[in-house]
């Protein structure tokens, strides 16, 4: 069994975000990266199978060489090896594009990533990849268990959940409570170092131009309401604000 | 877009008004086509809309993966398809738009349209942040929920005509073992009020009095990370970072002092109130209205105000 597991690399859920006035985008300026909370959910799960029951997992980043320390983070957590495809993508459909043209040349079994990268939002590479691939897709995944040569998926949907057979190869998007995240040990973080990193290049176009960015500020009213005259919050939310 | 085609969502039977907002907003593009891409159970028969409808009807089988969708996809060759974002919405799309080698963009919050190009401004941090994008090229788009629709006119009644409904080709191996729907609550996603609690409410046996307030209200109700971690209160509540996000009109926080992560999953609500022992709880800076006060206190006074009217 062999699986990938897709990473993006992200600012810390904490970050405040700014933008850099020279190039009108998010500037990375005194930002902490993490891997991405979801894709830390995927390969937990990832990692955990290979403990059971034996697999190898491949860990994937379309990105820059600022990246690595956190794919080194990846293999220490389990991972067997690593591949960063160096460039700067811009869309969703850039990234999904480089991840098909590696499985095209490595071919997977299983296919793992978080059900969205928490910067842009987007939330469609696992679909895209699998559309690409012919892998079935099933997005967000709550539960992943093997049985027998498939899968059994407990999935969250519109207004509810589903328990699936999903057959291999698959490409899945993770959330909680799918894994516990993990923490490196010591002896992973020493065999980690000799792990390889292999460096393939960003080939494919983008086709959708970045304009620039903005700060949404939500600007509040901040009224503070008595406890002793808390009843009077319906009234505002009635007559004020008009949600009731 | 001389074609355009609508993943439409259906409550009942019957369109949601945010589709229904969705199909106004298109047709003020004025397109030659529109086509509703919609649940076989559909029970309407009219649509306001600029040109006459057409609907393919999809069964409610597995879309799950690029074999089965084929249909779908022939069905809906040279158009430009839209949808609002839900897990069914944007798992469509992707496929999609992976087996026709067209962009796909979601996470919309504006878009514009002239001249062979779309202008958009997409949401991103969680709605901390938004991007301007241009594109001729993209053709599937996913709309955010708390997409403004409001400046759509008003459009004349079409009458629909319909397709055969499509099933998918039988190339997936995937099956459904068992549905398990939410039963008896109102959908987080989609509710226009909710009431969130946290760890200030000390025990879940403490939540009564959480859930008489949303009942009062007629509001879903949700919770932060820490109670859903410790089974307090059941996953698909939980509101943040790594949750749900929600957009609602009103949003009331019990006993939640606002960590960064909870922050991002509700900053799209409209009216933010924070109800909080802790004058320091970050969560007041946040708010709209604010109230310093024990929530076993002042909830249970404001489900009487409300009973009381």
């Amino acid at each position: 069994m062999k699986i990938l597991v897709c990473i993006s690399c992200v600012p810390d859920t904490t970050s405040k975000i700014t933008i850099d006035p020279s190039t009108s985008q998010i500037s990375s300026q005194g930002l902490t990266f993490i891997v991405g909370p979801y894709d830390d959910y995927a390969l937990s799960r990832a990692i955990e199978l290979k403990e059971s029951m034996g697999a190898e997992v491949v860990v994937l980043h379309v990105g820059g060489a600022e990246s690595e320390a956190l794919i080194r983070k990846c293999l220490a957590l389990g991972a067997d090896s690593a591949v960063r495809i160096n460039g700067s993508p811009t869309s969703s459909s850039q990234i999904a594009t480089a991840i098909v043209t590696y499985v095209q040349q490595n071919p997977m079994d299983l296919i793992l990533m978080g059900k969205e990268s928490i910067d842009y939002n987007s939330g469609i590479i696992h679909g895209l990849v699998a559309g690409a691939l012919g892998y079935t897709h099933f997005n967000p995944v709550m539960h992943l268990d093997m049985a027998g040569e498939s899968l059994q998926l407990e999935v969250e949907m519109d207004g509810g959940k589903m328990e699936v057979s999903c057959p291999l190869p698959a490409v899945l998007g993770c959330q909680e409570p799918i894994a516990e995240w993990k923490i490196p040990s010591m002896r992973g973080i020493m065999t980690a170092r000799t792990k390889e990193i292999v460096v393939l290049p960003l080939e494919c176009n983008n086709q959708v131009k970045l304009v620039k960015a903005d700060i949404a500020e939500t600007a509040r009213k901040n009224k503070m309401i008595k406890a002793e005259d808390a009843e009077q919050l319906i009234d505002l939310l009635k007559t004020e604000s008009n949600v009731l | 877009m001389k074609k355009v085609a609508i993943i439409a969502q259906t409550k009942e039977g019957q369109l949601t008004e945010s589709t229904q907002q969705l199909i106004a907003f298109l047709s003020s593009y004025h397109p030659e086509t529109i086509a509703l891409v919609v649940s076989d159970g559909f029970k309407f028969n009219q649509v306001a809309a600029s040109t006459a409808i057409q609907v393919i009807p999809l069964s409610d089988a597995l879309w799950s993966d690029s074999a089965s969708i084929q249909p779908l996809v022939a069905a809906l060759d040279g158009f430009t398809v839209f949808g609002i974002k839900s897990i069914y919405v944007d798992n469509l799309l992707s496929l999609l738009a992976a087996c026709s080698s067209k962009e796909l963009i979601s996470g919309i919050q504006q878009m514009t349209y002239a001249n062979g190009q779309f202008t958009i401004s997409k949401s991103i941090f969680s709605g901390k942040a938004s991007l301007s994008l241009t594109t001729e090229t993209a053709a599937y788009f996913s709309f955010n929920r708390n997409f403004d629709f409001s400046a759509s006119p008003s459009f004349t009644e079409q009458s629909i005509n319909k397709t055969a409904t499509l099933n998918p080709s039988n190339g997936s191996k995937a099956a459904v073992i068992a549905l398990k729907p939410i039963t008896g609550s109102i959908p987080l996603p989609d509710a226009a009020l909710v009431v969130g609690a946290g760890r200030g409410l000390k025990d879940p046996s403490n939540w009564a009095i959480v859930e008489d307030l949303a009942k009062a209200l007629g509001a879903a109700t949700a919770c932060s990370k820490p109670v859903s971690d410790l089974n307090w209160r059941p996953h698909h509540e939980h509101v943040g970072q790594t949750g749900v996000k929600i957009s609602p009109n009103l949003y009331i926080a019990c006993g939640i002092s606002g960590a960064i992560q909870h922050l991002a999953g509700v900053n799209g609500s409209r009216i933010i109130v924070v109800i909080n022992n802790d004058p320091e709880a970050p969560f007041f800076k946040h708010a709209d209205y604010g109230i310093v006060g024990d929530v076993n206190d002042i909830l249970p006074r404001l489900t009487k105000k409300l009973q009381l009217h």
